[in-house]
This record gives C-alpha cells, structure tokens and sequence, in this order.
C-alpha cells in the first residue's frame, strides 16, 4: 500500500495539477492513494472553491483519493464553518499554510481549526520550509499544545530548516515528518537512526505539482531500509493516522 | 556536463551535515557514474572554519585533477588576513573562484569588507559563488547588491533561491547583469519556470554533492536524473549543464 501524503490540486502560480494527471501519475508510480489538498489560489483565498473541487474528486475516485479541506484562519468562525462544510462532503483531513494564509503557528488565530480537526478526528498537514513563521520548530511547539493531534510536517522545512527537523520532532511526539524533497543519505537518515524518531515518523509524499513524482518515489525505494520500516513510510503509518 | 556545486569532504569538521569521507578518486568515480565531466569543488571544512588550511586541503584535492575539478576557497571577510590570503587562493592556489556562506560564516554582504576582497576575485578572473535562499544574510537580493557593488565580478546564486526565494532570485537574476543563477536544491517547478523567464545564458546546475552519508553520492546522482522530469527542452539542457557553466569557468 503505497499513500502520497500530499498533493495540491487546482491552480496555483508556476503551474498547476488536474486530477487526470493525478491519477495517471499514481497509476504509472503504483501509488494507491493521494490525499489531495486544494492549490495555491483556494488555500489563500477561495477555500469554498478548493474544498468543493478535493471533495468532489475523491466522491469519484472509490476512496482512492483523501480530500484535505482548508481554511483561511483570519475567517474565525467562518473557518471553522468552512471546515463543517467541507466535512458533510468527505473531507478527512486538515491542510495549512502559515505562509500562503499569512498567520504565526502560535499566534492563536489556528487554534480554532485545530479544535475542530480534533473533534473530527483528522490529521493535519502543515507547509513548512524557511518562512520564519512556518519553521519546524514552532510547529513542534503547536503540536505540544494539541497532543491528541497528529500533525505532518510538510517539506520538513526544506532545505535549510532541515536543521531543524529532528529537534522539532523529538520535541513533539505528536509530529511526523514528510519525506519530499529530502534526500535518504542526509536527512532521512537521520530521522530513521535517532531511536526519538525512527521511520515509524516518517511519512512520504510527492508534493506534486512542485516536484518529479517518480524521483520523490525512487528516494523512498532506493533508501536501504527494513522492508517493514519502508512500508510504514510508504503508506502504513499514514493509514493508522486516517483510521 | 559541468556540475557548478559540489563539496569536498569534511576532514577536520563534526557538524549536522555529517557525511562520508571518500578520496579524488572516488569523487571522480561518482561523476563519472553520473556523466559529470566537471566540476566546481567547494571547501566542506570552509563553512564551518574559513582558515588558509581549507583552502590548502581543498587546493590539494582538486590538484589530483586539474582538467576536471575546480576548486573555489573561502575566507572569513572580517580577518585582517582576508585579503593576502584570497590573493594566494588565486595565485600559489591556482583556485578558480571564491566561495562564501553568509549566514553560516556569519556575516552581511553590505559589509565594507568585502570589497577588497572582491576586487582581488575580479581582478584574478574568478568567480563569486554565494549560498543563497535562507535569511537573515543568504537572501538573493542582498547578494545582487554586492554584485552591484562589483559589476566586473561574475556573482553566482548557489542555490537559486532554494524553494522560497526562488522568485526573488529569478528577478535579481534579470536585473542584474553580473548576477549568475545555479538551480542547486531548487524545486523543480521552480526549475522549470527558472529556465524559462531568466536570461538564456545564465542558469547553472549543482547537485551539492560531497554531503552525503555515502561516498557514493545517492542524492547527487538522484538529483541528476530528476532533470528527465524537468519538463525542460534539449536547448535548456545544454545550455545550463554545457555551454554556460563551461562559458564562465573557460573565462576564470
């Protein structure tokens, strides 16, 4: 069972994805799920219409594809309602995006979103890299505050907030990190040695439409890891989190 | 095709970038393995500690194959040795260029000491590679404007901006004629827009290799085949691992 963590669908700048391209991609690959997130353009500004397009996409796919629903923090109560909405059409798991939604992880104004996905019983998935308000570390510190939370690490603050990952991930228990973009031979590695993290911690995604797929997938196949340990970031960790 | 990022090993240094140690012959072994006829070697101790003792063990390792390796020292800008020691990078040395970490050596780009030191670079021919894409001191804009500063110096991104400075760079990249762009740990979306909106002549590719827990080099030779996924044309291709790195190094 192979689960790509995160994916955006839809328009965003410097290119897009379709849901056609999706699935043929996974078909080629062998992926057998996708969680799908709404582009650029729905997370900082048309949620409803981002929302609608995942949940949609997954309604037709036979559960092969997970919609993320998003929502812009600064909407409050509005969020939160937008989250409801997306929820009654299928939506499983929580997407944001300190840096496109433009809100500090500890400024309060996510908390709101994250007591619902709580209720809700979803993952959250949070873009990281080096906007000093969506580094590693602070995220660790949310996490701390939502233990019952389980939050993904998006990029793992790629590239040189990688740094920062493994403290952030010793940290908090309750935050796993995303393989794209790291390299097995550097950081990957250092997860799946620190007897705090381990692959257990480590989920992979492709972060299409910003990558190569196949070369995300081919990180994860070629790293020399215990077949139990490969199958647990391939997918097995991420399906105990939806569950 | 010529990989303008590479690094030596670190052989006096434990930091969080670890990696295996592994001599010439296997550096030139790995490019080899990845059809990489040259490249530019950058000091991996020199990050961490810009002493002339760096630039001896990187000298010493390029030395092994001068037609293929290009070595590019590095000092500290503050010490008052900085300049006679960036003179013997490039004459006793015969290093090619000079390599700097603003945010890892800790220092700004607008500091006046800098600029003896760049007029010695220029002066000699050489080339500047920053690292870039990460504040507070590695954004590409504050490297244009040491490029400004030196319009005869030849100014490289080493990291185009990585993935969130990539459009930043892009721009400086336009507005700036000394200013050079090396796709290095950028994404490849960024690549690809990269490629085509910068000027033809003057994108550049590095896989960073030298970092990796194996000698072998996975990562690097990864980030080789992953330009097949690019979405790039042949001409692009060319021009960023052939013709312009061979361009600015034929010149130093």
């Amino acid at each position: 069972m192979i689960i790509d963590a995160h994916v955006r669908i839809g328009p965003g700048r410097s290119g897009g994805l379709g849901v056609g391209e999706l699935v043929e991609t996974m078909d080629r690959l062998g992926i057998d799920r996708a969680m799908i997130a709404p582009g650029e353009y729905a997370t900082a500004w048309d949620n409803r219409g981002g929302n609608d397009q995942v949940t949609a996409a997954a309604a037709a796919s036979g559960g092969r594809l997970v919609p993320y629903a998003v929502a812009n923090p600064w909407a409050r109560g509005d969020a939160v309602a937008e989250l409801a909405r997306a929820r009654d059409r299928g939506a499983r798991a929580l997407a944001v995006d300190p840096a496109l939604q433009g809100f500090d992880l500890l400024d309060g104004l996510v908390d709101p979103l994250l007591a619902f996905a709580q209720e809700s019983g979803w993952p959250v998935y949070v873009r990281t890299g080096s906007p000093p308000h969506a580094v590693p570390l602070p995220l660790a510190s949310l996490a701390r505050r939502w233990p019952s939370l389980a939050f993904v690490m998006g990029r793992s603050g790629a590239t040189d907030f990688w740094i920062d990952a493994a403290p952030a991930l010793r940290h908090a228990p309750n935050l796993y990190a995303d393989t794209s973009y790291a390299p097995w031979d550097t950081v990957l590695s250092e997860f799946a040695r620190d007897p705090e993290i381990g692959a257990g911690r480590v989920v992979f995604s492709t972060d299409a439409p910003y990558t190569v797929p196949s070369a995300e997938l081919a990180r994860i196949t070629d790293w020399p890891i215990p077949d139990d340990d490969r199958a647990a970031v391939l997918g097995g960790t991420l399906e105990r989190l939806l569950d | 095709m010529i990989d303008f990022h590479t690094h030596t090993p670190a052989w006096n240094t434990v930091s969080w970038l670890g990696g295996a140690t592994f001599g010439v012959e296997e550096f030139v072994g790995f490019m080899d393995a990845c059809e990489i006829d040259r490249a530019v070697v950058l000091s991996h101790d020199g990050l961490f500690n810009p002493t002339p003792k760096a630039n001896d063990e990187l000298a010493a390792f390029v030395r092994a194959h001068p037609d293929r390796l290009a070595g590019f020292g590095t000092v500290t800008p503050r010490d008052p040795d900085a300049v006679a020691e960036t003179e013997r990078m490039f004459g006793e040395l015969g290093l090619k260029g000079m390599k700097l970490h603003p945010w890892l050596q800790g220092f700004s780009m607008h500091e006046p000491a800098l600029d003896p030191i760049c007029e010695i670079v220029a002066g000699a021919g050489g080339i500047l590679l920053s690292h870039d894409g990460t504040p507070p001191y590695s954004t590409p804009s504050q490297i244009a404007a040491l490029a400004r500063r030196h319009p005869r110096l030849p100014v490289v991104l080493g990291h185009g901006g990585l993935h969130d400075l990539w459009r930043e760079a892009l721009a400086m990249t336009q507005e700036t004629p000394n200013l050079y762009l090396c796709i290095c740990g950028t994404p490849p979306y960024a690549a690809r827009t990269i490629l085509a909106e910068a000027p033809a002549h003057k994108v550049l590719f590095g896989t960073d290799a030298g970092l990796s827990d194996q000698a072998s080099q996975d990562y690097a030779a990864a980030r080789v085949r992953e330009i097949d996924g690019w979405g790039i044309t042949a001409q692009q291709r060319h021009a960023m691992l052939v013709e312009n790195p061979a361009r600015l190094l034929d010149a130093a």
